[in-house]
Order: structure tokens, then C-alpha cells, then sequence
């Protein structure tokens, strides 16, 4: 029987993982621990980032900085233009400073340091979900 | 171990002196490690260190060397009481420095001075000491560092 | 200062009761200045009315009078005077009173009729200007005139007598009713001002106490501006707030100013407070964080790992005219307003002493680690050795010293000491590095680093020998640590039945390692070398098991160096290789058998592989052979060469090899067990060591 019901429960959230790291890739999606949280996929580089993006339209997207074809910084600034309202977490172990400002003025919305316990992943992401 | 800045400290109070007394400053000459004996020369101003480093800093000096020194600044009493009192104050100008540059961390006592008899010095079990000589005009003096 | 809500109420409520006080008191004035007007003219009118009221009754006494003076023929001119002004004042007065408002109607309108009737005969007896007598010698009497004068005045009398009472009674209450008017506008004005009193008095209340209220909060307010103060005032932190333009408002706290060096910190603008402490690019790279909180996107709790002033060196006053180095952390928080971010709170903290605590435990576990390096190292070489590296190391940096303690004063002296100190240490680290002992060659390698940079300098003074006596200082300390760890190790060493002081490796070492902990260690150290020289290989080991515990330890020695040399000369960088059609990484292959005559260890690497002419000429380099010797070696005396002491292939110099003391060292040792050694190469294909060793008495050993 088909009783959907929406009122009173939460959207489910979106997830679009970006990193060129299988190994960060699959721990970002074990370790995370909503229940209305849904990754809707995972993408290694800039260019696969934004044609997921497109498909899936993802609200949330972890992304990498450092990778092949298309780099985060570059990856941020289409996204935000494809998709202004979409939360972006860079999770980098970049030591720059000054790269990771940049990503944020091109409109990431936090940044998260490589590499980061579990308990830091989720209150990331609490805090860009809710 | 000891720092360089910690050192330098030392070797500006004493180059300081010179400039600032008899407007003509002391350069330093190749530092060495001391072995044995501590050498010494007619008078020796010093200060005992306690607190973060433990051990003692003096500046050691012929009488003639004391003696133009005393001339470069006007000086006509040339007497062993003056000799003492000049390596009380090269002493003096040493601690001054140190206690500006770690005031915090450093016990400074006020100098003490010996003229001709072997001084007693406790250096501090492990410490090497540093002998820095004092080059002025012709005439060599040393200082030696010797603190854990 | 801020205004709590409170507060803000409270001023308005004084405001506007002030605003009321006054439109009441002026209400009360323009009303009550009227009123009095109103009451001031009614009483004139009043006191008009009365006089009227005598009127009447006078006319009538004056006719009267006029009649008699007549009846007994006096002079009566002066009574017609009297009546003329009387009935003319009436006129006047009467006239006026008609003007006034609100007089009784009715009594008004009686009284003019009464009037109009009086105004016709009194009109008569006026008009009179004759002479009422005529004159005889003897007697007097009425002229004719007179007798009609007479008889006017006797009608007048008669119709005043009439009608006086009458136009006084309507005068009267004419009167009556203009008092009553008069009374109600005194009451009126009475109770205005009773009022006006009454409202003054209330508001006055209120203001008062509104003002004590305000009182209260504004003593309130002082209060916790003087809190706000002293917390300023007292917190350890920096704080202060900035202003859309980066500008510092005009409250900051006191520890700012030791921080900083300055107190105009008001109105400065973030930049200029840090123009010089911070290098440029990390300056801007801080107003572009700040100016991402002002912004909507980016998660204040989500950037703090990228601010770029987490942990600024500074350099600052320490309050005895010195400076010392401290380190300070910048916080920033948003400050929101009711339309987004109002100010940005900046929290500076001194982390001094936490940033010194790590680094101290940073050097403590380095030092542990180099202490760990120093103690493999130790137990990998030969004590004998060790000990006697130690002596000349000793002998080598007394030397050092004494070539410090030459007196110098000029460039040149200074710089003739530099050669002579290079060659000093430059052996020492060879030496070092040849025992494997990694914390000695460092630290030496590091003076060697300090004599090639004062070597590049035009001008050397005593003052660039104070790092270099230090390093001295350290590299002699840390040799004391050394000898005092060899004392150790080696009262660990000695046997009951050997004779005291002398050192009998094998025991120490059958003690330690088993061929387990061997196969463990040795892959753990192609792993460290594989990482430590970018090297791509695996390690194959196989039948170590095998290997009598008389032998393992030296085949432990010999192993690790062969390990070395293999990662180091053996195995290629991984373009090297690729561009050499190999594939993948390398392999080393280590196998241990039984054989007849006892025990054969087969060590290869698939790399370079030796070239015969390349190690004649490394040969002839170093002085171990002349160039006619060189040419005469065929290729199998070539390869030999690896066997002779202090020979090396490589110029360059790194921690691992570069005096390649490593297969002098096995040669001897597989020697002293009573064994051979020799090499096959096939260059560019693989190197291939073959060790042959007798067989052990078992029974012996156990």
C-alpha cells in the first residue's frame, strides 16, 4: 500500500562525494552517520564532479582540492554558478593557507583538514546539513 | 644545551662595554671550547646564573689591557681598587643584558670580582665552558660562558 | 553605550510627560487669562449696574427738591444742574450697560421701556432755561414761564414717585443677574486652577519618579559599564571588535597594548595594526578570511583550520627594554546584528607557551628517535670498532678546538681555519657513516653545512664561530652519550667465562635475534630505504630458518649492508628502470641452503649491476690503485675491488652510502667465520653475491 508521507519528516540530504582518493572516497561514505543523509555519488576529479552534479542535484558536496583534470578551486567556482544554493565542504590536506581562503571566497562553505577523525567529518556535515 | 642567541647575548653585553666606555668597540675573536683549567688574566669580573640555565659567566683581563681602557675614559686613577671596579662594571653591563634579554628565565647575581688569586669557581657538572676572546685595540681578554 | 529596552521606555515616558506638563500648565493659563478678563469686565459692568440703581431714587429727591424750591421761590438753578447731570449720567451709564452681553433679558428690556417713559417728562423740566420768578420791589413771584416750569416739575415728581421703584427693581435684577454671571466665572476659574494644580501635581509625580527610575538604570548602566571596563581591562586576550572597514571600534582590552606596543588602537584598521608583524602574503591572505565572515556562505565553525593568523611569531618589548619572540593566535567570530553580521570580535591569545611546549615535545621525540637511530646503529656495528671510532672521533674533535682556539682577528685567519676544520669532520662523518652511526654522521654532516656556508662569505668574524662552537659543543655531548651507551651495551655483553673487558659479539647477538625478528628486521628496512630513496622493490627471503644461531648474527650485518648497498647502488630510480624495458619494481632475492660443505647465502638485486671500468676508475680515484695497476685488472679483479677497504662508487654524498665501507666490512666478517665471498654481475641485468660458509659442530653451539 502506498502511504508516502512527507509531513514531519526531513528531506532527505544529498551527498556528492569528490575526491581522487578511492580510500577518502569510501571512508567519507562509511564514516558518516545520518540517516537522512544519501549519497547520490561519488566523482575523482573536477570534470566527473560537475556532470554528477548535474544528474544527481546534489545539496551537499565534500570535495577534494588537489586532483587531475579539473582541481577543486576550479571544480568550486562551476559549481556555485551551476548550482548557487548547493553547500560545499572542501576536505583537503592542503597546508596552503592562503589556496584554502581562495576556495572558500569562491564559495565553499567550510573546510575541513586531512586527515579528520570521524567525529569531525559528521559535525562538518551537521553543521552544513541542518 | 646552550643557544645561540643566548651566547650572543653574552658577547654583545661585553663588545657593548667597550663601545659605550671608551667609544671604541671590541671585536671577538675565534670562540673555542675550554679544556681544563679555566685560564684566567689579572682580574675577572663574574655573575652566577641559576633558574632555567645553571653555572657562570666571566670576563677575565690583563691590567694593561685595564689600564688604556681606564685611560680611554678619562680615568687617571689607575690604582688596583679602579682595575677591580672596571671588570665589576664589564660584568655588570653582561648581566644587564641578559636580564633584558630573558629576564624571565634567568637568575642573575650580582657580580662578583676577583683580582690575582685563583677564583673559585663552581662550574656545573656537564657544562662545557665557551671561551669567546675579547680583542680591543692590542690587547686580548676573554669570556668564557659556561652554563648548562 | 547601549540602551536596553528598558531604558529606552523610560526616557520616553519622561519625555513624554515633560510634553504634557507643559500643554496642561499653558491650557490652564490662555484659559484662565480669559476667564479673568471675562470676570474683570463683568465686575465693571456690575459696578455700573449699581450705580445705576441709585439713579431713580436720586431723580425723584432731586424733582422733589426742585418742587419745593419752587413752592417757596428759591433760587433753583442749581438743583436743574443737579438733575441735568443726573439724567445724563444715567443716559451714559444705561447706554453702556445696553452693550454688555449676557445681562438678564427681560429685566434689561423693562428697565429701557421704563426709561423711554422717565426720558419725555424729565425732557420737559431740562428744557427749561428761563427765569421762573418775576421780580417786584416788594415781592416775588412765579412768572409766567415759571408756572409752566412748575407744573412740569410736579408731573415729573409725580411720575418718578410712580414709577422710581419700579426701574429700581429692574436695574436690581439686572444687577442680580450680571453677579450671578460674574460668581459663575469665578467658580469656573476656581476650579481650573484647582485643576491645572491637580494636574501639575500628578504629572509632576510622575516625572519624579520616572526620573528615579531612570536614575536607577542609568546607575545600572554605569555599573556595567564599569564591569565591562575592568573585564577589558583585566582579560588576558586581545579583544577588540572590526567594523565592515576592517576599522577597530572603540573598545578594546588592555592586553592589546603589551601585545601590540601601541594604544591607538581606536579607528586603526586591521591591516595597518599588522602591516609590520605579518609577511604581505600572509597579510592578505587574512583580510580575505575576514572578509569571508561578512559574507553568507561560509560556516564560521567550518574555517578555522585555515586561518591563516592560527599562529603568528611576533616579536615584542618584554618590559625590560628587550624583545623576545612570542607567538599569538588569532580568533575571529561574526557579531550578528538584526540585518546580518554587525562586527567581526577578534580574540588575540598569547599561545606562547603552548606553541614551546610542543615544540619541546617535538625535540623530545626526535631526540628519542635519534637516540632509537643511535642505539641500532650501535648494536649493528662491531663494539671494537665503535670503540675505537669513538677514540679517534675524540682525538679528531680536539683537534677541531684547537684549530678554533688559534688566535684570530683578520678574514684570513679566520678563513685559513675553515680547510683545516673541513678536512677534521670530513673524515669523522665517513667514519661515522661507515659504522652506520646516523645521529653522529648527521650532526657532523650539519658543521660540514656550516663550513661550506662561511666558506661563500667575504668577511668572517669571531661572531659567525659562535653557531659553529656550539654545534661543537652539541656533536661532543652527544659522543659522550654514545661512549656512555657502548659502557652499557657492552656490560651487557660480557660473559662469566670471558675475560673481563673484552667484548664477544655473537653472544650478545644469538641473544637478541632469531631468524624470525631477522626476517622481520631486514624488511623493515627495505621498507625504510625503499621510502628513504624513492626506490620501487620487494624482498624476498628464503630459508633463513636454516641458519645455525653461531651465524645469524653476522649474517645479520652482512645482510643489512648488502641491503644497503642494493637499495642505494643496486636497484634503479623507477624511470631508470622503465626507460631499461624493465618491468615494475625491483626485486632483491635472498636465499640460505644447506650444501654439502655446509651453508650457501645467495644475495641478488636485479639492478645496475656492477661495471668493471666504473669501479677501476672509482678505484684509481681513491688513490687505491695507480692507473697502470687499474689497466692490467681484468674484469673478475675488478669486481674485486668492492671487497677492498674505503672503496666507494659514489661521489655524492648521502646518509646510507657514499664511502661505501659497507663490503670490506662483510668480506671480513664472512672471513672471520671462515668463509668466501665473491660477485657475478651481468650489467644492467642484476648484481649477485654468493657467501659460502663452513659447517657448525651443533653440538658445539647448543
Amino acid at each position: 500500500m502506498d502511504t508516502a508521507q512527507d509531513t514531519g519528516t526531513r528531506r532527505t540530504v544529498k551527498l556528492l562525494i569528490v575526491d581522487d582518493s578511492n580510500i577518502v572516497r569510501r571512508r567519507i561514505e562509511r564514516s558518516q552517520q545520518f540517516d537522512d543523509l544519501e549519497v547520490v555519488g561519488t566523482a575523482a576529479n573536477g570534470i566527473e564532479a560537475l556532470e554528477l552534479a548535474r544528474r544527481t542535484d546534489p545539496d551537499l558536496v565534500t570535495m577534494d582540492l588537489t586532483m587531475p583534470q579539473m582541481d577543486g578551486i576550479e571544480c568550486i567556482t562551476q559549481l556555485v554558478r551551476l548550482k548557487p544554493e548547493v553547500r560545499i565542504l572542501v576536505i583537503s590536506a592542503l597546508a596552503d593557507k592562503a589556496t584554502a581562503v581562495e576556495a572558500m571566497e569562491r564559495g565553499a562553505n567550510g573546510f575541513l583538514n586531512k586527515p579528520f577523525t570521524d567525529r569531525q567529518l559528521n559535525e562538518a556535515i551537521a553543521e552544513l546539513m541542518y | 644545551m646552550l643557544r645561540e642567541e643566548e651566547l650572543k647575548t653574552f658577547v654583545d653585553g661585553t663588545t657593548r662595554y667597550f663601545e659605550v666606555a671608551a667609544q671604541q668597540p671590541a671585536s671577538i675573536g675565534s670562540p673555542y671550547l675550554l679544556e681544563g683549567e679555566p685560564a684566567m688574566h689579572d682580574y675577572t669580573g663574574m655573575i652566577n646564573v641559576s633558574g632555567k640555565r645553571e653555572g657562570v659567566v666571566y670576563f677575565t683581563a690583563p691590567r694593561a689591557m685595564l689600564t688604556v681602557l681606564l685611560m680611554k675614559m678619562q680615568e687617571s686613577d689607575f690604582s688596583h681598587e679602579s682595575m677591580r671596579d672596571l671588570v665589576g662594571e664589564v660584568a655588570n653591563t653582561i648581566s644587564g643584558n641578559a636580564r633584558r634579554d630573558f629576564g624571565h628565565d634567568f637568575v642573575i647575581s650580582v657580580p662578583s670580582v676577583f683580582a690575582g688569586e685563583k677564583p673559585q669557581i663552581n662550574r656545573p657538572t656537564g657544562a662545557r665552558a665557551f671561551v669567546i676572546p675579547i680583542h680591543w685595540r692590542s690587547h686580548s681578554a676573554k669570556l668564557v660562558v659556561s652554563l648548562t | 553605550m547601549l540602551l536596553s529596552g528598558a531604558d529606552r521606555n523610560r526616557r520616553l515616558l519622561t519625555a513624554a510627560a515633560g510634553i504634557l506638563l507643559a500643554a496642561v500648565m499653558g491650557l490652564v493659563l490662555i484659559v484662565g487669562f480669559r476667564l479673568a478678563t471675562q470676570i474683570r469686565a463683568s465686575v465693571g459692568t456690575l459696578q455700573q449696574a449699581s450705580e445705576l440703581e441709585a439713579y431713580p431714587s436720586a431723580i425723584s429727591e432731586q424733582l422733589t427738591a426742585l418742587r419745593q424750591r419752587l413752592d417757596t421761590l428759591e433760587y433753583t438753578g442749581h438743583v436743574h444742574g443737579e438733575l441735568d447731570s443726573s439724567v445724563r449720567g444715567f443716559n451714559r451709564d444705561f447706554t453702556v450697560l445696553e452693550h454688555q452681553k449676557g445681562l438678564d433679558p427681560a429685566a434689561m428690556h423693562a428697565a429701557t421701556a421704563l426709561w423711554g417713559n422717565y426720558t419725555p417728562v424729565l425732557a420737559k423740566v431740562l428744557s427749561y432755561h428761563g427765569e421762573p420768578y418775576s421780580d417786584t420791589a416788594t415781592n416775588s413771584s412765579l412768572s409766567r414761564s415759571g408756572r409752566v416750569y412748575y407744573a412740569h416739575v410736579r408731573r415729573a415728581e409725580l411720575f418718578a414717585q410712580a414709577n422710581a421703584a419700579a426701574l429700581h427693581g429692574e436695574l436690581a435684577l439686572v444687577s442680580a443677574s450680571l453677579q450671578a454671571r460674574t460668581a459663575a466665572a469665578a467658580s469656573r476659574l476656581r476650579w481650573l486652577l484647582s485643576g491645572g494644580v491637580l494636574a501639575v501635581l500628578l504629572l509632576g509625580l510622575a516625572a519624579a519618579y520616572l526620573q528615579v527610575a531612570r536614575g536607577r538604570g542609568e546607575r545600572a548602566a554605569r555599573d556595567a559599564q564599569d564591569q565591562t571596563r575592568d573585564i577589558l581591562a583585566t582579560v588576558r586576550e586581545g579583544l577588540f571588535l572590526l567594523d565592515a572597514d576592517y576599522r577597530i571600534g572603540a573598545v578594546w582590552s588592555q592586553a592589546l597594548t603589551s601585545m601590540f606596543g601601541r594604544s591607538d588602537f581606536a579607528g586603526l584598521t586591521f591591516e595597518e595594526l599588522l602591516r609590520d608583524k605579518v609577511p604581505p602574503e600572509t597579510l592578505n591572505t587574512a583580510m580575505k578570511f575576514i572578509k569571508l565572515l561578512w559574507g553568507e556562505r561560509a560556516h564560521e565553525n567550518l574555517m578555522k583550520s585555515i586561518n591563516p593568523l592560527g599562529q603568528l611569531e611576533v616579536s615584542m618589548d618584554n618590559g625590560r627594554g628587550g624583545k623576545e619572540t612570542r607567538y599569538l593566535q588569532f580568533d575571529f567570530h561574526r557579531v550578528m546584528g538584526p540585518k546580518g553580521v554587525k562586527h567581526v570580535l577578534c580574540a588575540v591569545g598569547d599561545i606562547t607557551s603552548s606553541v614551546l611546549l610542543a615544540r619541546e615535545l617535538h625535540e623530545a621525540q626526535e631526540n628519542a628517535h635519534s637516540q632509537l637511530d643511535m642505539m641500532v646503529g650501535m648494536l649493528h656495528s662491531d663494539p671494537l670498532q665503535l670503540g675505537s671510532f669513538l677514540d679517534s672521533a675524540s682525538a679528531g674533535l680536539k683537534h677541531v678546538n684547537a684549530i678554533l682556539k688559534e688566535p684570530a682577528r683578520t678574514h684570513a685567519e679566520f678563513s685559513k681555519k675553515l680547510a683545516g676544520l673541513a678536512r677534521e669532520l670530513h673524515s669523522m662523518k665517513g667514519e661515522a657513516s661507515a659504522l652506520n652511526l646516523m645521529s653522529i654522521a648527521q650532526r657532523v654532516h650539519h658543521l660540514e653545512d656550516m663550513l661550506a656556508e662561511l666558506k661563500g662569505r667575504s668577511e668572517l668574524t669571531g661572531n659567525d664561530f659562535l653557531p659553529l662552537v656550539l654545534k661543537l659543543d652539541e656533536l661532543l655531548a652527544h659522543l659522550r652519550g654514545v661512549r656512555e651507551m657502548t659502557l652499557k651495551l657492552s656490560s651487557l655483553r660480557e660473559q662469566p667465562d670471558s675475560p673481563e673487558g673484552t667484548i664477544s659479539a655473537p653472544a650478545l647477538r644469538s641473544a637478541t635475534a632469531g631468524p624470525e625478528e631477522l626476517t622481520a628486521t631486514l624488511q623493515s628496512l627495505a621498507r625504510k630505504l625503499a621510502q628513504d630513496h624513492g626506490k620501487d622493490f620487494t624482498l624476498a627471503l628464503t630459508g633463513l630458518a636454516q641458519c645455525p644461531p653461531a651465524y645469524l648474527g653476522t649474517l645479520k650485518d652482512c645482510l643489512i649492508q648488502m641491503l644497503r648497498n642494493a637499495a642505494v647502488h643496486g636497484i634503479e630510480a623507477d624511470e631508470v628502470r622503465r626507460a631499461g624495458a624493465k618491468n615494475g619494481g625491483g626485486q632483491v632475492r635472498v636465499e640460505f641452503r644447506r650444501v654439502e660443505s655446509g651453508y650457501e647465502l645467495t644475495f641478488e638485486d636485479d639492478g645496475a649491476g656492477l661495471s668493471p671500468e666504473a669501479l677501476k676508475e672509482a678505484a684509481v680515484r681513491k688513490n687505491l690503485l695507480s692507473e697502470e695497476q687499474a689497466a692490467q685488472l681484468d674484469n673478475r679483479a675488478a669486481l674485486a675491488l668492492i671487497f677492498k677497504p674505503g672503496f666507494s662508487t659514489r661521489n655524492e654524498v648521502s646518509m646510507d652510502a657514499g664511502r661505501g665501507a659497507g663490503m670490506d666490512v662483510v668480506a671480513r666478517a664472512v672471513y672471520g667465520l671462515g668463509g668466501r665471498i665473491g660477485v657475478s654481475t651481468n650489467p644492467g641485468r642484476y648484481t649477485r653475491f654468493k657467501i659460502a660458509l663452513p659447517a657448525v659442530d651443533e653440538t658445539a653451539v647448543a
